[in-house]
């Protein structure tokens, strides 16, 4: 009923709440990475840290994260060891 | 010169995808080009009936792929422009029944005597997608300005981007700038931002579409009709003419500002 009198006296236009719902809809939408590609960004990211520190690929973790009107690529990573300065390991091959 | 094969998708259905290919392509015949229609909703073919073609029939596209006919059997020609053919799709076959490599054969064969070959693609993203955008060197994405129409448009971008299929433009159809004046319906640039797209055309709402598929007549043939001549812009906009499209009429009184947006920015 409280939602009825808010809509009845909203001055927001459907047209403008349908663009902000769509935004939000197709953010999520094509964050739905699949999990080969998921797969290779996980590597890559690897392959580029590990040229400056040395990293735990065991326990890494890359994933999407979706909240109600926020999607983030959240990932966590362990670190055992920085390089120094001007010291970075030659990449691995890709 | 070889000529381009355009696909003209959706994902959803029922947007005017075989609307504007028949329109479309009959613009572009207009322009003294030689153009054929591919109609790959098989098993739902619809491009025949728009074009007051239905008679005609004697062989269609899974014939041609399946070798009993030559391509040239299947081909009908337009009752009012010499340069217009169709092939339809079949009727009582199924989209698995062929493969992607035999639509990019036969594409490409048609390229090498037609300026422009449309192919009506049948609404989804499975099979029978899959085979009609795999002859496309450009695609044109329909969409109307609703939720579902735009979020099946956004997906079947992607999947034409991962198929490697750059060269995609967007048609809005079914436009009421009325409810956008309002405020009661997304605007052009609404769907064009969010979409990301370039826009090649703007098409709107009206009467007359049904009344012509009626008829089996495609809009374009008539003389006084906004959808007629907002079709042919495009098809000018297609051989590189640079034909502005003119941005919605917003709130704030009737002579709002025109801006002028290049169909190519």
């Amino acid at each position: 009923m409280l939602e009825a009198i808010k809509r009845f006296f909203s001055d927001k236009k459907s047209g403008k709440i349908a663009r902000d719902r769509m935004q939000i809809v197709l953010l999520h939408d094509r964050l739905s990475i699949e999990p080969e590609v998921m797969e290779k960004i996980k590597n890559e990211i690897i392959a580029v840290l590990s040229k400056y520190m040395e990293i735990d690929h065991q326990t890494i973790s890359v994933r999407v994260e979706q909240g109600k009107d926020y999607a983030a690529l959240v990932s966590n990573v362990h670190v055992k060891r920085v390089f120094r300065h001007g010291q970075t390991q030659p990449s691995n091959a890709q | 010169m070889p000529g381009t094969t355009i696909v003209i998708t959706s994902g959803k259905g029922g947007v005017g995808k075989t609307t504007t290919v028949a329109n479309l392509g009959t613009a572009l015949a207009m322009r003294g080009r030689s153009v054929v229609l591919v109609d790959a909703d098989i098993g739902l073919r619809n491009l025949d009936v728009v074009m007051g073609l239905e008679n005609r029939i004697v062989y269609h596209v899974v014939d041609i792929i399946e070798g009993r006919c030559r391509i040239e059997q299947a081909m009908i020609r337009d009752r009012k422009i010499n340069s217009l053919y169709l092939i339809p799709a079949a009727q009582t076959r199924d989209k698995d029944d062929i493969r992607p490599e035999d639509m990019k054969k036969l594409c490409d064969h048609l390229i090498e005597t037609f300026d422009y070959v449309l192919v009506d693609c049948p609404a989804g993203i499975e099979q029978g997608f899959r085979n009609a955008i795999a002859g496309a060197h450009k695609a044109l994405v329909v969409t109307t300005p609703e939720v579902s129409a735009i979020r099946d448009a956004d997906r079947v971008i992607g999947l034409l981007e991962a198929n490697l299929l750059k060269d995609i433009h967007l048609i809005i159809n079914r436009v009421n700038q009325k409810m956008i004046r309002r405020g009661d319906m997304m605007s052009t640039e609404d769907i064009c931002s969010l979409l990301s797209i370039p826009l090649i055309g703007v098409i709107p709402e009206s009467e007359e579409v049904v009344i012509s598929t009626n008829r089996g007549i495609p809009l374009v043939h008539e003389k006084k009709s906004s959808i007629a001549a907002a079709f042919k812009r495009i098809a000018g906009r297609l051989e590189g003419e640079n034909i502005p499209i003119p941005s919605d009429n917003h709130e704030g009184g009737l002579l709002g500002m025109v801006k002028k947006l290049l169909w190519n920015a």
